[in-house]
């Protein structure tokens, strides 16, 4: 790294004239628009979110600077660049590995001291750069003035303003790329050099010295006198009391919004109406069509109810209806033989409309029942992540998982689990120690069920009391506990200090949460639905070579004895190895289908155990790709002998508890 | 978090009173931890340990150590909610809590106000609002800003 970085500064003056080759990299402290900027500047799509750490990879995309190809590179937020925690390093390693790129650092006008601490490090590397003072509009707001021309006169590189959520400033930032030179001696000199890593405190004194003196000369301050309504949200997010007020009344829209629309009304309309009544009669009859041998489909009803919900039992009921619809389930027509070609065409007709067939049971559980769910949580959680609310929500709970061994910014990813497990686990590398990343990976992987799932254990909740939801409430936050807390014990390694920075509240931009939410369902459906599909055709096959009933017969010692479920269940645990929530669909169907065969108790006990499980095949790969093989391994080791057994545990008190 | 009654050490020789036994040392001291020398976080002098039996004979019979209040540096979590300050030294014995801490501008002279404190310290350095754990906050020492004095540069607003 340092061998690189001197070599940068003699080629200094080559690398200013070969700068639109090599390229421009946005460098810059966390959550201060880099990515908004990126986005504006190559017309790619990047996640943007109100919290440092939403970057953790870089993104590539291009820009036209006079007519010709830049490449641009967005790196993750840094504070400075000795690095401390995974994202810093990839900034790191960007700047390292693309020596002639021009360094552009984007700076929130408001922190400008942080900033230029930053710019005087960006400096002491001697490349062309330039500074984009960002957040213009919320400078202004907050009584701030910065002297461009003399900011720019004593750093010795070109300035720019912009405010990139509106793209005010973003033609001035292109034209201004390639006048970006090398920061004057005043800033590049600060300090003395020295490889000494524990000198980095007083080298960063030293540097903020002549900020200060930098900032004297260039921006005044004239605060308002009274704070803002967002503020005073901010303020009031963290504060003990109306805190927990405010927490709860999110939890509740959260469980309306996602529980009760998407997964109550969202989902009974797409499933009934849409694909019971439209789509799967329509395919049946065209896969009959094309590939016809003596059959006849069975009807069955169809009831749907139109209602606004309040509560999971109340709500306004608009409309309903009834109506018989084609089934996929069919008999052979009387006296009817095969031959071997009529055979080959049941097989096939089996595969797409069968009773698991990829339409009617694939695509209608991939679009029908996840796709409502995890639309409405993804809007919900862009809501919340754009608002800043998430990081006042790690200051409320840091106390609680000091005990697991982590801290508040643990509850990032958490959240972010809700949506999705996958996702989730890839930015647990905004935690600084590995202790820390494993504990949340595990937890996420234990006992955090994604929005897909989530939907489906609060439909199957509706069948089980009130006492027993609360109870499997409970025993998921209790397990996620005492298991973070036993881990915290056994890993070694120590848990990283909770210094956070709080970015302001603001209002959610409409487009940006448009745009979010759908790229975050694009992501979601490509990996979904393909295992969808690879999971009924699995249990398509097994049905098939009548293997299902077999497995079902060698699992009953686990599933009938030990958990006390139907044998059937068997295949829901099964296929519960390739997504968690396929398999709780399939419980679903079990526990409220048309013929239920699971008691009250049993449903809570298969909720426990199916919870508990891995999220899905996708999520493993991501924990091996995060933290290694072997880790991965041992989290896989020890969840599915868990979940068995406190699903176990639970069907043995069935007597204490009383449900 | 509920240490036992105020142990406070007194500094010889500008006499700065200051809770912490483990104060950060020079780098590189060959005597390492075996080294019982303890320094003052205002003028980094260093001086031995008070031995215990001392300490019971001079708080039976001296006067009582000045109250908080009344001492002129105090570390960040003796500062009232809504209170400004201005950073005096950080005594945190690791370098990267140091510099975690430097790199959002909290060096010695910075002016910060203390936002709250539960259940979480917040505080606000120009327009950064940072949120600190309890541990590291007993490693900030401030010296208050008394209200009449507080200029807006601080960050004049504060929740009430």
């Amino acid at each position: 790294m340092k061998g690189s970085q001197d070599t940068a500064t003699l080629n200094g003056e080559r690398a200013a004239a070969t700068a639109q080759q090599a390229g421009i990299v946005l460098v810059g402290n966390p959550n201060v628009g880099k990515s908004v900027l990126f986005s504006k500047l190559t017309g790619k799509f990047v996640i943007i979110s109100n919290y440092p750490g939403t970057t953790v990879e870089i993104a590539r995309g291009e820009t036209r600077l006079n007519g010709e190809a830049v490449a641009v590179i967005d790196t993750p937020g840094v504070n400075e660049l000795a690095s401390r925690t995974g994202d810093a390093q990839v900034t790191c390693d960007v700047l390292r590995d693309r020596p002639a790129a021009t360094i552009v650092q984007v700076a929130d006008a408001k922190n400008l001291r942080r900033a230029l601490l930053l710019t005087l490090q960006l400096a002491e590397l001697g490349r062309p750069q330039m500074l984009v003072l960002n957040m213009m509009d919320e400078l202004d707001r907050c009584g701030g003035r910065i002297d461009i021309r003399k900011l720019s006169e004593l750093l010795g590189i070109p300035v720019v303003p912009t405010v990139a959520t509106a793209g005010t400033g973003i033609h001035l930032l292109q034209k201004n790329v390639a006048a970006a030179r090398k920061a004057s001696d005043f800033v590049a000199h600060a300090v003395v050099p020295s490889g000494d890593p524990g000198a980095d405190y007083d080298r960063n004194v030293e540097r903020l010295k002549r900020v200060n003196e930098i900032m004297g000369q260039c921006y005044t301050l004239d605060r308002p006198r009274h704070p803002t309504f967002a503020q005073k949200l901010g303020w009031w997010a963290t504060d003990p009391l109306r805190g927990t007020l405010l927490l709860a009344l999110a939890l509740y829209f959260m469980f309306w919004f996602v529980g009760l629309v998407g997964a109550g009304t969202f989902v009974n309309f797409f499933e009934e109406v849409v694909f019971h009544r439209h789509i799967s009669p329509w395919a049946i009859r065209a896969v009959d069509a094309v590939l016809p041998f003596p059959h006849q489909h069975a009807m069955e009803p169809s009831e749907y109810k139109l209602e606004i919900p309040f509560t999971p039992t109340r709500g306004i009921e608009l409309m309903t209806s009834t109506r018989e619809t084609l089934a996929p389930k069919y008999s052979l027509s009387a006296g009817a033989t095969l031959s071997w070609w009529q055979q080959a065409l049941r097989f096939i007709h089996d595969f797409l409309v069968g009773e698991y067939g990829a339409i009617t049971m694939a695509f209608s559980y991939g679009f029908a029942i996840v796709l409502p769910i995890v639309a409405t949580f993804f809007l919900v959680f862009s809501l919340l992540e754009d608002s800043g609310y998430l990081p006042r929500l790690a200051v409320m709970v840091n106390r609680l998982f000091r005990g697991m061994g982590l801290n508040g910014k643990a509850v990032l990813p958490m959240v972010l689990g809700l949506g999705c497990d996958t996702m989730a686990t890839m930015t647990t590398r905004i935690l600084e120690t590995r202790k820390e990343r494993v504990i949340t990976t595990l937890l996420l992987a234990l006992a955090v069920p994604c929005s897909a799932q989530l939907g489906v254990l609060m439909a199957m909740m509706a069948r089980i009391s009130y006492p027993a939801a609360a109870f499997w409430v409970l025993l998921m936050v209790g397990v996620a506990f005492a298991v973070g807390w036993l881990a915290a014990r056994v890993h070694p390694g120590a848990r990283s200090d909770f210094i956070m920075e709080l970015p302001p509240m603001r209002l959610p931009q409409f487009g940006n949460i448009a745009i979010k939410t759908l790229a975050r369902l694009e992501w979601y459906l490509t990996e979904v639905i393909p295992l969808f599909v690879l999971g009924t055709a699995i249990l398509f096959f097994l049905d098939r070579l009548d293997l299902l009933a077999k497995m079902a017969r060698v699992c009953e010692p686990l599933v009938k004895g030990w958990l006390g479920l139907p044998p059937e269940t068997a295949n829901a645990f099964l296929i519960g190895f390739l997504r968690r929530d396929y398999g709780a669909v399939y419980l679903l169907n079990a526990a409220t289908g048309a013929n239920p065969t699971l008691s009250a108790h049993q449903v809570l006990v298969a909720m426990v155990t199916i919870t508990l499980f891995m999220p899905c095949i996708a999520t493993m790969f991501m924990i091996s790709r995060e933290l290694g093989k072997r880790t991965a391994l041992w989290i896989t080791l020890f969840i599915f002998p868990f979940a068995f057994f406190v699903g176990g545990v639970v069907h043995r008190l069935q007597h204490v508890l009383g449900f | 978090m509920n240490k036992p009654p105020h142990h406070y050490h007194l500094c010889p020789l500008c006499g700065f009173e200051f809770e912490r036994t483990e104060t950060h040392c020079a780098d590189g001291c060959p005597m390492g931890k075996f080294c019982n020398l303890i320094r003052c976080p205002n003028c980094q002098y260093e001086f031995p340990a008070e031995p215990r039996l001392l300490g019971w004979v001079r708080r039976l019979f001296c006067r009582e150590p000045s109250k908080a209040t009344q001492r002129e540096m105090v570390g960040l979590h003796e500062l009232e909610v809504g209170e400004q300050g201005e950073l005096v030294c950080l005594s945190c014995e690791q370098h990267a809590r140091r510099n975690a801490l430097a790199v959002y501008g909290l060096v010695p002279g910075i002016r910060l106000v203390l936002q709250q404190k539960r259940p979480t310290f917040v505080l606000r350095v120009g327009e950064t609002e940072l949120a600190l754990e309890s541990d590291i906050a007993r490693e900030i020492f401030v010296k208050r800003i008394p209200h009449e004095h507080a200029a807006a540069t601080a960050g004049g607003v504060t929740p009430a």
